[in-house]
């Protein structure tokens, strides 16, 4: 129909509206059966939606499974080390749980197994898998503990040991000793009420993690930076339990839909520099613990909607337990970030894949030689000179070219705490952009809660055992005694005899 | 409970809280530090030489009213040597851009200014106006910006100035970083931060106001009683970039850092290498000789379409092919003015300020 009358007048003038589905309403693959699902302007029935589906998992999966990626995929699957799975006990996790074990967990066995001995589904790719759930009721008062819900879903799927963490883990010695770390010979605390960061050190360890965990959630300067950090507290105590257990691979149950979020909440959080990492990382950690190895984050799912996963999850009946819902409310930068993103995908259906598309075209713009002590992800150089440039805070910034005309002479407030302080050390040239500004940005609405312990806000561990370490900046010092001299030299001194 | 003293100079009451940084100071230390940082901003990014003619891009908007007072008091406190003129584009828009002019042609007779007009009609023989009667309200921005753009270049082409300079603000940059990553614009998303830009043969073109807040330009103009026009334009607006201006504004309620931080992603990302071989070379335009990336520039293909009554044909692939299914251009086509480099003479006479 292409009339051009007056619709006013004429009921046939307008046109159709145009179907958001191909015009056929049988399945686009087999052609055969009708369609029982739309994907993105396409009708799938539903025997074909499930082989497409755990292809287009494998496809993401596969060339990034043997250590060398891109590698061709039919000379095999060997990885490195075994599997660790990050679950959250939401949508993406589930349905990631559920693919691995179907894909490369085989519950076939001997002459009933299908596809021959050597099919993928038939052997193990990784000698071992884990999955790691972290619990952050810990950090939100009023929330439940999941762990046992958690790992009653994990149970029904045999291969996977369950690691059940708690988000407190990040400030427990026994924690970090357990993954490999030595227990730090100092402690530190922070000073987040100061921009700077001033370190001082803590007479003992704190033996209640909880504790700990809650005074550095209540010494934050803003609502949003408590999503930021639970998120960031989470993904360190996934990766060092993917190294713990020898994992090669720690997966991750993020859809295109979230990716895409997690990328926009990134930059927006000053995160560009890392934007790479965001879809995918290579980690180590920056303490030396054990063998030179890494750990491969990758995200299977990427190239699945959120549509793609709930109807995976719904016709497989997959027990979807529901997570907290960490990105925080209307102050939080993931929850407005995925409020935009979900709500501009209906007008504008292709934004999701664009996003996540046009970010793996970037690359960070200057080498990195430091890591950041809180994310342990690469720093950029120069971050508080062009802070600095950009925001003047204080008439003492080396910025200045000259005194305010307003004033005959400079009167720099000073705090009644560090006027006469000793030089401090600070943790702020070791941290990056996006944790920096975490700490420190402040919002016109007010901060959290006033902590008691926002001058001494205690560190998670690996942070302390990075300022402990030596690794890079150097600057607690001892009395050498003659026994370590003497070691120190062990191999360059003759014996007395 | 007692007045608050100034964070920065501790000595006068604090008058405002500064949105940039949460801190409470007093007027003349928020004059200084945002005056100061602008300075920053030239001078780091070495935008200037003495003797250099400057155009101001002046709209009669509060970025562009800001602009001109900064730069003149800048010029004056630092000695940056520099001759500054004031640059208008006149789209057409009945009643939208007749008030902001007249705040242009006060600003000329303030600041001592010289200030040139270049409207859309006298340039392209089309008013913006006249394009929505044709085009509908769909897709004018389109027209409006590409017209603009090239205008700007040509006025100053008329002036002899060797840089123009607008006034984007921080969150309109931090806006465009969002806006290019969501359309998956990775050329202008590779260049949308960068302060300075400047192809070959085109006028240098840059943004002191980088790191300058909207609200603190707001409030700039205010203290320092600056009048400007605030006026949204009367055509629908870009219906897109405004879902993303909203969103920015939620994160700057959230967290009044993330404009900056936006810009810092923006700076810190780049368009990987082996893409950068992809982007198109950039030539000259064989009909008007302004630079393009395609044998004829975007203003020409858009007044081509206008003119032959198809004005799609510069929006669609399929308008554009039905197009040229119609033959050449005939050779009594309206065409833009052939474009003469900065390295020319004035061309035009300009309007200076009564003395």
């Amino acid at each position: 129909m292409t009339s051009c009358g007056n619709p006013a007048t004429e009921q046939d003038a307008l046109m159709h509206r145009r179907t958001k589905f191909d015009k056929a309403r049988v399945c686009i693959k087999c052609r055969e059966n009708p369609g029982n699902v739309v994907i993105r302007h396409a009708v799938y029935c539903k025997e074909c939606f499930f082989p497409m589906m755990a292809g287009k998992f494998r496809k993401t999966l596969e060339p990034a499974v043997n250590p060398v990626p891109d590698g061709p995929r039919k000379k095999g699957l060997k990885p490195a080390g075994n599997l660790c799975l990050g679950f959250s006990g939401g949508l993406g996790s589930s349905v990631l749980l559920d693919l691995v074990s179907r894909s490369y967990f085989s519950t076939y066995a001997g002459e009933d197994a299908k596809g021959g001995t050597d099919h993928p589904r038939n052997t193990s790719v990784w000698k071992k898998a884990t999955v790691c759930y972290v619990e952050i009721c810990g950090a939100l008062p009023g929330t439940r503990d999941r762990t046992n819900e958690v790992r009653a879903v994990v149970e029904r799927y045999k291969h996977f040991d369950f690691v059940p963490l708690r988000i407190e883990d990040a400030f427990d010695d026994a924690w970090w000793e357990m993954v490999g770390g030595r227990r730090p010979e100092a402690h530190f605390n922070v000073d987040l009420a100061d921009e700077e960061l001033p370190m001082t050190s803590a007479p003992a360890a704190s033996t209640d993690s909880i504790a700990a965990l809650r005074a550095y959630i209540a010494s934050l300067p803003t609502q949003t930076a408590v999503p930021s950090t639970i998120q960031t507290l989470v993904r360190l105590l996934l990766l060092h339990t993917a190294w713990a257990t020898e994992s090669s691979h720690l997966l991750l149950g993020t859809s295109l839909t979230s990716l895409s979020v997690s990328l926009i909440s990134s930059i927006s959080q000053g995160g560009g520099y890392v934007v790479r990492e965001e879809a995918q990382e290579e980690w180590q950690p920056t303490v030396h613990i054990g063998a030179k190895r890494t750990v491969r984050v990758n995200r299977p799912l990427r190239d699945l909607g959120m549509k793609e996963c709930a109807v995976w999850a719904w016709w497989h009946g997959l027990d979807v337990i529901g997570k907290e819902n960490i990105l925080g409310g209307r102050q939080g930068i993931g929850a407005l970030t995925k409020n935009f993103i979900v709500g501009l995908e209906r007008d504008y259906p292709s934004t999701v894949s664009t996003i996540a598309r046009t970010c793996s075209k970037l690359a960070p713009k200057d080498g990195a030689d430091t890591t950041c002590v809180l994310c342990e992800r690469p720093a950029q150089p120069g971050v508080q000179e062009w802070k600095a440039r950009i925001s003047i805070r204080s008439f003492d910034e080396p910025a200045l070219v000259s005194p305010p005309p307003h004033l005959k002479k400079v009167l720099v407030p000073k705090r009644e705490s560090q006027a006469e302080a000793a030089p401090q050390h600070s943790l702020t040239p070791r941290l990056c952009y996006a944790c920096h500004t975490t700490l420190t940005s402040r919002s016109s609405r007010g901060s959290t809660s006033v902590s008691a312990h926002a001058n001494s806000t205690p560190l998670p561990v690996w942070v302390v055992s990075q300022l402990g370490s030596g690794d890079g900046e150097q600057w607690r010092s001892r009395k050498m005694e003659e026994s370590d001299m003497k070691a120190s030299l062990a191999e360059f001194l003759l014996p007395d005899s | 409970m007692p007045p608050r003293t100034c964070a920065l100079c501790a000595n006068n009451r604090a008058m405002l809280k500064r949105p940039k940084t949460g801190q409470q100071i007093c007027r003349d230390c928020f004059f200084y530090v945002f005056e100061t940082e602008v300075h920053n901003t030239i001078i780091q990014s070495n935008l200037f030489k003495p003797g250099d003619r400057v155009a101001i891009g002046a709209s009669g908007g509060k970025d562009s009213t800001v602009l001109a007072y900064v730069m003149k008091a800048l010029n004056e406190r630092y000695q940056y040597g520099l001759d500054l003129f004031l640059l208008s584009i006149d789209e057409g828009i009945t009643g939208y851009r007749d008030d902001s002019l007249e705040t242009v042609k006060r600003n000329q007779q303030q600041y001592s200014m010289p200030l040139k007009i270049l409207s859309y009609d006298e340039l392209y023989g089309w008013t913006m106006d006249a394009i929505v009667s044709q085009v509908g309200k769909k897709n004018n921005c389109t027209f409006c910006g590409v017209f603009r753009r090239q205008a700007l270049d040509r006025g100053a082409a008329m002036l002899h100035v060797d840089h123009i300079v607008t006034g984007h603000n921080a969150d309109d940059i931090a806006e465009t970083v969002l806006m290019n990553i969501m359309r998956g614009d990775i050329a202008r998303l590779g260049r949308c931060t960068s302060i300075c830009t400047q192809g070959e043969d085109t006028i240098k073109r840059s943004k002191p106001f980088k790191y300058a807040y909207e609200k603190e330009i707001v409030m700039y103009a205010y203290f320092k009683k600056l009048d400007y026009f605030s006026t949204e334009c009367i055509y629908s607006p870009d219906a897109y970039r405004g879902h993303a201006r909203v969103f920015l504004k939620d994160l700057e309620a959230a967290r009044p850092s993330a404009i900056i931080d936006i810009i810092h992603s923006g700076e810190a990302f780049e368009i990987r290498d082996d893409l950068k071989a992809t982007q198109k070379a950039q030539q000259t335009c064989k009909r008007c000789g302004y630079m393009s990336s395609n044998d004829l520039c975007k203003a020409c293909t858009l007044l081509e379409g206008l003119e032959r009554g198809m004005a799609n044909s510069g929006i669609t692939d399929r308008a554009r092919k039905r197009l040229d299914a119609e033959g050449p251009a005939p050779d009594n086509l309206r065409t833009i003015p052939f474009y003469q480099s900065p390295s020319g003479a004035a061309s035009l006479a300009v309007e200076t300020a009564p003395s």
